[in-house]
């Protein structure tokens, strides 16, 4: 689905993203981790041809996706709310969108009516523009005008930072039906471990602009990463500093 | 701790982002202001003369008098359209262990320095010097200071108030609008009451007691105190922000467009862009005001043709020129968004070119009734539509690729700086300059219709081309969407 050759952006001196190389197979979810400047929302960018590489392309099926528009027609990709058209309501976003992809109102509000649960009846029907909605349900506004262009490839940027517990959980859900009875490919980032790691079969875990693990989840990836994101935070027994005596 | 908020303010000021990058824009910038502060100097410098010219019959002082009140009165009338409030900046102190009266005093006191405190002083301050001083002596002068800086306080204060008010419920504003219009109509329409009498009633009799002037002084710091007194009461966010209590928003529809598939689906979110947004709004508000211009111009003889060329262009064309000039900056939030959904650059084009269509044939159908003024002026008109339509159209949309900047929609369009550049400079030179180098060889020739018909048919050639120009900017684009998009992306 996505091959990434040699792929370096650099800003200021600094090297962003460098990725050697990258296959990502049809079918597959992928989890994005790393720390803040890990060069994840860059790499998104990238492949979603927002930013010129400094070196290296991207493919999407075996084409560089850098200037090329076949790729929009199975990408559907929510990263934040620069995406949405704010001063839109959530329905004339939706109908927008799915007019993009030739679908007609009726067929819109049908497949929206299957995204009843997401919405919680917090997006359809609140007379209210974009704009105004919380940082939350603009994901949820986001993430269903994805699901509306029926994609092949789905990629979210950080989609739980936002939404409640509730909606986290239908989101999971979402993204592994998606997945495993759509053969949607999904690429999604997260600094909750938990999410990731349930939803996503491989994990690439990325710092400072480079992918150093490349795992398929089982049942100790938790801990790997969980052993990765604490460092320096593992107490071990033997140094712990008596208050009494750290005056 | 006032004077750390006024450090960060001024932080604030330099620091922002549309105070202008670029060395080119601040020079502009500088000139401008610099040129409109001297215009009014110069009437302040000049006021006696202009009022001995212009009420020869009556003594200076009265009439210098009489327009005191009338001044003030106008002054209100724009200080509630275009005085801003000075909000928000204060939410990242609110949580802070910061004494509230501080925070009160530092957003009454920042009130203070708009430059509508300033014109009365340097408008009325000249005369002041030149005709009371030596006439009425120093205790009546400074009076007289003291009276025009306290109404400014108390017309400053005033205005700042009805527009918190206003915020909680629109028809405060409507309300004091109206009693404005009428209190000013009372007097030049149904002729009650003379506003100058009025006026000359007050000022008059400070030129023989100087201790009048307590009173204006007492009436501004009532003001500033009852404003104060306000702010602490209701120092919450959504009651001093400038967001109103948002209606129900509908979902609509633009039933025209829908023939026009993608194209139009993509001129149907424009125009709710438009419409939804204030400083879109705002942009469109003056475009339609420029529709009288013709009311001032066609009625003065003196105008040659040449002129009316201008006249016609920005009639009709307006709103290509002055919403046309920040494209694609109104997008500037969703930007990426537009990249990565399955919009063909040349569709989004398109829809830019039917927009400028669209409001272009309302603004030439709305200037039909010209013809008053000789058909001559409707022919001119449609020349011009047609060289909007071809020229300005494609002029526009070359600059909009070289346009980096990011504009927030919901400020107001006057005196908004942010997203101007070097960009809406270097434009303006061929929207003004390319139609009359065409038409002025013609002009010299002494023939006017070959020079319009010149005019049109460069303006069809471009019109009949539009795919080859769409196809040429479409590659330039493609050069450049990085640059536009990095650009939109910084906050």
């Amino acid at each position: 689905m996505i091959e990434i050759k040699n792929l370096k952006k650099v800003y200021a001196g600094a090297t962003v993203v460098n990725v050697p190389a990258l296959t990502i197979n049809k079918g597959e979810s992928i989890g994005l981790v790393g720390n803040n400047g890990a060069g994840k929302t860059t790499l998104f960018r990238m492949i979603l041809d927002l930013i010129r590489p400094d070196e290296g392309e991207v493919l999407s099926n075996g084409k560089n996706v850098a200037g090329a528009e076949e790729w929009k027609d199975y990408t559907a990709s929510y990263l934040d709310e620069g995406f949405l058209i704010d001063y839109l309501t959530p329905e004339e976003y939706f109908y927008f969108i799915g007019g993009l992809h030739h679908q007609n109102k009726p067929q819109v509000d049908e497949y929206l009516a299957g995204l009843t649960e997401f919405f919680n009846g917090e997006v359809l029907k609140k007379g209210k523009y974009i704009r105004d909605l919380s940082k939350g349900n603009q994901c949820k506004v986001g993430v269903g005008s994805c699901l509306l262009q029926k994609p092949q490839l789905l990629m979210l940027d950080e989609p739980f930072a936002n939404i409640d517990p509730s909606t986290q959980f239908r989101l999971k859900n979402i993204l592994k039906t998606e997945n495993k009875n759509n053969g949607v490919t999904t690429i999604v980032s997260s600094h909750d471990l938990n999410h990731v790691t349930d939803v996503c079969d491989r994990i690439l875990l990325m710092e400072k602009g480079r992918i150093i693990k490349d795992i398929a989840t089982s049942s100790s990836t938790l801990n790997e990463l969980e052993e990765y994101f604490g460092v320096g935070q593992t107490v071990t027994p033997g140094i712990i500093i008596d208050k009494e005596e750290n005056h | 701790m006032i004077s750390t908020f006024f450090n960060h303010e001024l932080k604030a000021f330099w620091r922002s982002k549309n105070t202008g990058k670029t060395i080119a824009v601040k020079v502009v910038m500088g000139i401008l202001i610099l040129i409109l502060l001297l215009y009014v100097v110069a009437l302040g410098v000049l006021l006696d003369v202009i009022l001995g010219k212009a009420f020869p019959k009556d003594d200076l002082v009265v009439t210098f008098c009489g327009i005191i009140l009338i001044y003030f009165l106008s002054d209100m009338l724009m200080r509630m359209q275009l005085q801003e409030l000075p909000t928000l900046k204060v939410q990242p102190y609110l949580h802070l262990p910061v004494k509230r009266n501080s925070v009160v005093g530092y957003l009454a006191l920042t009130a203070i320095l708009s430059f509508f405190n300033l014109w009365p002083i340097v408008l009325f301050g000249p005369f002041i010097i030149k005709i009371i001083l030596p006439s009425s002596g120093a205790l009546v002068a400074g009076a007289f200071f003291v009276a025009l800086v306290s109404l400014s306080v108390f017309n400053n204060y005033l205005a700042m108030y009805i527009k918190r008010k206003s915020n909680l419920n629109g028809w405060v504003f409507l309300v004091a609008f109206a009693v404005l219009g009428l209190a000013i109509a009372g007097d030049f329409v149904w002729h009650v009451y003379s506003l100058r009498k009025l006026s000359y009633g007050y000022f008059g009799a400070l030129l023989t007691k100087p201790y009048l002037a307590l009173l204006p002084l007492v009436l501004g710091l009532g003001m500033f105190y009852f404003n104060f007194i306000y702010l602490k009461g209701n120092l919450y966010l959504e009651e001093l922000g400038s967001r109103k209590a948002s209606a129900y928003k509908s979902s609509t529809e633009i039933p025209f467009l829908n023939r026009y598939g993608s194209v139009g689906d993509l001129v149907a979110n424009e125009v709710k862009l438009i419409l939804r947004n204030k400083r879109s709004r705002s942009a469109l508000l003056m475009s339609s005001f420029m529709l009288f211009y013709g009311l001032i111009f066609y009625t003065q003889k003196v105008y040659p043709d040449g002129f009316k060329i201008f006249l016609g262009m920005f009639m009709t064309g307006i709103f290509i020129i002055s919403y046309g000039q920040f494209m694609f900056s109104w997008q500037a939030s969703h930007f990426d968004g537009l990249l990565v959904s399955k919009i063909k650059f040349s569709d989004f084009l398109k829809a830019k070119y039917l927009l400028f269509t669209v409001v272009s044939t309302i603004a030439f159908l709305l200037t039909l009734p010209y013809a008053y003024f000789g058909w001559k002026v409707v022919l001119i008109h449609f020349v011009m539509y047609l060289w909007n339509l071809g020229v300005n159209t494609t002029i526009v949309l070359f600059f909009a690729n070289r346009n980096y900047k990011r504009i927030d929609l919901s400020k107001g369009a006057s005196f908004n700086w942010e997203g101007v550049g070097a960009t809406q400079m270097l434009l303006s030179f061929p929207l003004l300059i390319l139609p009359y180098l065409i038409y002025w060889p013609f002009s010299l020739l002494g023939m006017p219709y070959p020079g319009y018909a010149a005019l049109a048919i460069i303006g069809l050639a471009f019109i009949g081309t539009r795919s080859f120009w769409i196809k040429k900017l479409e590659a330039d684009f493609y050069d450049k969407r990085f640059k536009i998009a990095e650009g939109f992306r910084n906050i």
